[in-house]
């Protein structure tokens, strides 16, 4: 659910999502980024073993559809070599000032290999079918890979069992 | 990330392209860059338009432009004999349509070096944009660099070693078929290309497990953003082979390489230790001679005060007092058993994580992250003394009520009163473990006494690629020690001592044994952690100096320094206290308004207003590249 008065996730850091996939129950662990890609300054520790990452940009704005191909090309370079990108145009109900087409955002998403899909937060439009997409995507888990190598995590919390995206 | 905790809007700027300054830690091509960047010694034009903001009333600290915390940056690639081949591939690379990641990320880095200081940096991003990953440019890009490198070292005496990374480094794109033929064989060429799985740190330490880091990661759960391993076996270096060190309980029975009378000697002065205070008898006597002496009267045989002395207490033979050394073991044994067999924890992907961590955890509560951002001078008033604003490089004016500056940012003529110390530090990829085992998967630890009784001894520290800091069949040897001389005079008879830098010759006998070094760089680290705020000349009460990392294995240092400017700048607020339940904040408004708003001062006029940056105007503290806080 939208609210107008929310401001960015301050005192966030991630939240989760579950989604059932077949057989398999998903669960999402979101990073939030709290802000850190404003000014390009995104830590590289987002992206450690992270499975999927969602690029969000406003298909009101070529701009941000222009910085959304930065972070592509960022992700592509820095970020895990299995990741499973998504690509949200969001703010579709205001469609009537669109500046990006869907034909452009479709045609980038094909050379890249990724998820399309436009969406609304504000009217909770796609959002669901957006992690579907990637749920589906997600390959199958390794056991070896999932069994942690016996890395410690410290403190009280239970340990996190989902794979995380950012 | 302490003060944006406490409700204070922090803005932190840093030249540099990543997070954590001489705490960071790097890809491979991300250290190639790196490295190239400290061996080019060229200063940075100054701008002086800036000067025209500073009012008659105010003063001006010029801050450094040019990090000179790194010195004697020497690096070698040793290279395999599959040349003639190599030089084949090479010619026939540039033709090649698809490059690997690794050429890429070099470009990447590369042009946002060269990123003219003075030009914003959204159109200078945005101008890279058409250039996209179009084959051919990385590849040149990354073969320049190489040949750069290995032409800079042409002058040090091992050319004829540095000969191969020229022909090797245009390879890189291409090494399929090298791989197919020796699978085992790590050739440059590989590492070049999996150059992503590399964690490179700048600084190699260990978190004692239950050293003041751990305490605070848990207590301000910035835990939650790190995954750790233990280190997992302690090595000795004596009579010139490396050996296991048992420490735990559980070691020491089942130690193969003791005797029976040797395992109930070192349990008994062990667990001595772990209450020597409630012994005062026992060590009374020579409480004015030094721990190795001590060690002498303790019936203990020469190995197991070795082990004790070089890797248990790791404390110096000449000048380690024995209350010293005995509070040394015993910290080690308090440490033991608390997360596994050893005291000590590895951040997963390299200590570099750390300040990330922090660095996350600010921005979770506000902060404000500018990379790529160089700050120009402090600006001072003139009557109250007190620092009220930076200019940046765009010739912004931001306010605040508290800086704090890391130590490299200070220029010269701050620093005249300054001694700084340094440290020695070497980063080897090497081919297999020091000490191999049935697990190839080890984090060890190793102290290498010195040759010469009074010189330092080296730590050595070897991560395996489940670290995330190696690519597989690899094993990434960090060597540190306190500067005597250059890191590669401190370090190289010891790298000799353990490993084969000689491909050559690599048939013959006791050298085959040795782990042989694909590739090595040493550099001299600043170490300006022991500098008193009261040497610095001339800097207002309100401006704060974070050091560099220093030489300790721990990180007490770093986490001390950042509490106690912390405390200095709010005494009544806590130190990273735990956060609350993000449900909490996120949807309650009113809970983060007042706080938020608690210690804003208004704004002062800018000149000059980009957009993004209008919304730090008001940031209470302005924090350059400190690691912990």
């Amino acid at each position: 659910h939208f609210d107008h008065n929310i401001s960015p996730t301050i005192g966030a850091s991630f939240m989760t999502k579950t989604v059932p996939c077949g057989n398999e129950l998903h669960k999402f662990l979101i990073w939030d980024t709290a802000g850190q890609e404003r000014f390009h300054s995104l830590a590289p520790m987002y992206y450690r073993g992270s499975a999927a990452a969602v690029i969000v940009y406003d298909i009101t704005k070529q701009d941000s559809f222009h910085t959304l191909k930065k972070w592509v090309k960022e992700l592509k370079e820095h970020g895990p070599e299995n990741i499973v990108m998504a690509i949200a145009g969001n703010k579709c109900d205001l469609s009537d000032i669109r500046e990006v087409p869907v034909k452009d955002a479709k045609e980038y998403a094909e050379s890249i290999g990724a998820i399309v899909v436009e969406t609304s937060a504000k009217n909770a439009v796609n959002i669901e079918e957006l992690f579907q997409g990637i749920s589906r995507q997600i390959p199958p888990l390794d056991p070896h890979e999932n069994s942690n190598n016996g890395a410690i995590k410290l403190g009280k919390q239970t340990s996190q069992t989902g794979r995380r995206c950012c | 990330a302490a003060c944006a905790r406490s409700g204070q809007r922090v803005l932190h700027v840093d030249s540099k392209n990543y997070y954590g300054g001489n705490w960071a830690s790097f890809s491979f091509s991300g250290l190639l860059s790196w490295i190239k960047e400290n061996q080019q010694k060229t200063d940075i034009d100054e701008c002086e338009d800036w000067k025209k903001l500073i009012l008659e009333t105010e003063e001006v600290i010029s801050l450094s432009r040019k990090d000179k915390t790194i010195q004697h940056v020497e690096d070698f690639c040793f290279g395999d004999q599959d040349s003639a081949e190599d030089v084949e591939e090479a010619g026939a690379l540039p033709k090649l349509p698809v490059f690997g990641a690794p050429g890429a990320e070099g470009v990447a880095q590369e042009s946002e070096k060269e990123c003219p200081p003075v030009e914003s940096a959204l159109p200078e991003a945005e101008s890279r944009e058409p250039d996209k990953a179009t084959g051919t440019e990385p590849a040149t890009a990354t073969e320049g660099h190489d040949a750069e490198i290995t032409s800079e070292n042409e002058s040090s005496p091992s050319t004829a070693l540095d000969k191969p990374t020229l022909e090797l480094g245009k390879t890189e794109a291409a090494p399929s078929e090298i791989s197919a033929q020796e699978p085992k064989k790590i050739t440059y060429s590989q590492i070049v290309r999996e150059g992503r799985r590399f964690n490179i740190d700048l600084v190699s330490k260990l978190l004692y497990s239950r050293g003041l880091l751990i305490d605070l990661l848990i207590k301000s759960n910035v835990s939650r953003y790190a995954e750790f391993k233990n280190a997992t076996r302690i090595l000795a270096f004596r009579e010139g082979k490396v050996e296991q060190v048992p420490c735990s309980r559980a070691d020491v029975f089942n130690s193969r390489q003791l005797t029976m009378v040797e395992k109930r000697m070192l349990m008994k002065f062990l667990t001595f230790c772990l209450d020597y205070e409630q012994h005062p008898a026992e060590y009374q006597d020579y409480k004015n001679s030094t721990f190795a002496q001590f060690l002498r009267t303790r019936k203990l045989t020469p190995s197991l005060q070795h082990f004790i002395l070089h890797s248990i207490a790791m404390v110096s033979e000449t000048d380690c007092s024995t209350l010293e050394g005995l509070q040394a073991t015993k910290k080690f044994l308090q440490c033991l058993g608390r997360y596994g067999n050893t005291p000590f924890l590895f951040p997963l992907y390299g200590q570099g994580e750390i300040p990330q961590c922090f660095c996350r955890m600010c921005a979770v509560f506000g902060g404000i992250y500018c990379l790529r951002h160089s700050v120009q001078c402090l600006v001072v008033d003139k009557e109250s003394g007190r620092c009220k604003a930076i200019v940046d490089h765009f010739g912004q004016r931001i306010s605040a009520n508290y800086f704090i500056v890391e130590d490299s940012y200070l220029s010269e003529s701050v620093c005249t009163k300054v001694c700084y110390r340094q440290i020695s530090r070497a980063v080897l990829i090497t081919d297999q473990s020091l000490l191999n085992t049935d697990s190839e998967q080890q984090v060890s630890i190793l102290t290498v006494p010195p040759v010469d009784p009074g010189k330092p001894a080296v730590c050595v520290i070897e991560l395996c690629s489940s670290t995330m800091t190696c690519m597989k069949d690899t094993y990434l040897v960090h060597l540190t020690c306190p500067s005597t001389k250059t890191a590669r005079e401190d370090l190289e008879p010891v790298v000799q001592k353990l490993f084969n830098l000689n491909p050559e010759k690599e048939a013959e006998n006791e050298e085959l044994e040795k782990p042989r070094v694909l590739w090595a760089v040493y550099f001299n680290m600043r170490d300006s952690s022991g500098v008193e705020k009261s040497s610095y000349d001339g800097l207002p009460s309100n401006v704060y100096v974070c050091s560099g990392p220093d030489s300790a294995l721990g990180n007490d240092c770093a986490v001390k320094q950042a509490e106690t400017i912390f405390q200095e700048m709010f005494p009544a607020e806590e130190f990273c206290p735990a956060p609350p339940n993000p449900e909490d904040i996120i949807y309650d408004e009113d809970e983060i308004v007042p706080e938020e708003s608690g210690f804003s001062n208004s704004p002062e006029t800018k000149p000059e207003s980009a957009t993004e940056e209008s919304s730090s105007g008001d940031s209470a503290a302005v924090k350059k590249d400190d690691n912990e806080e």
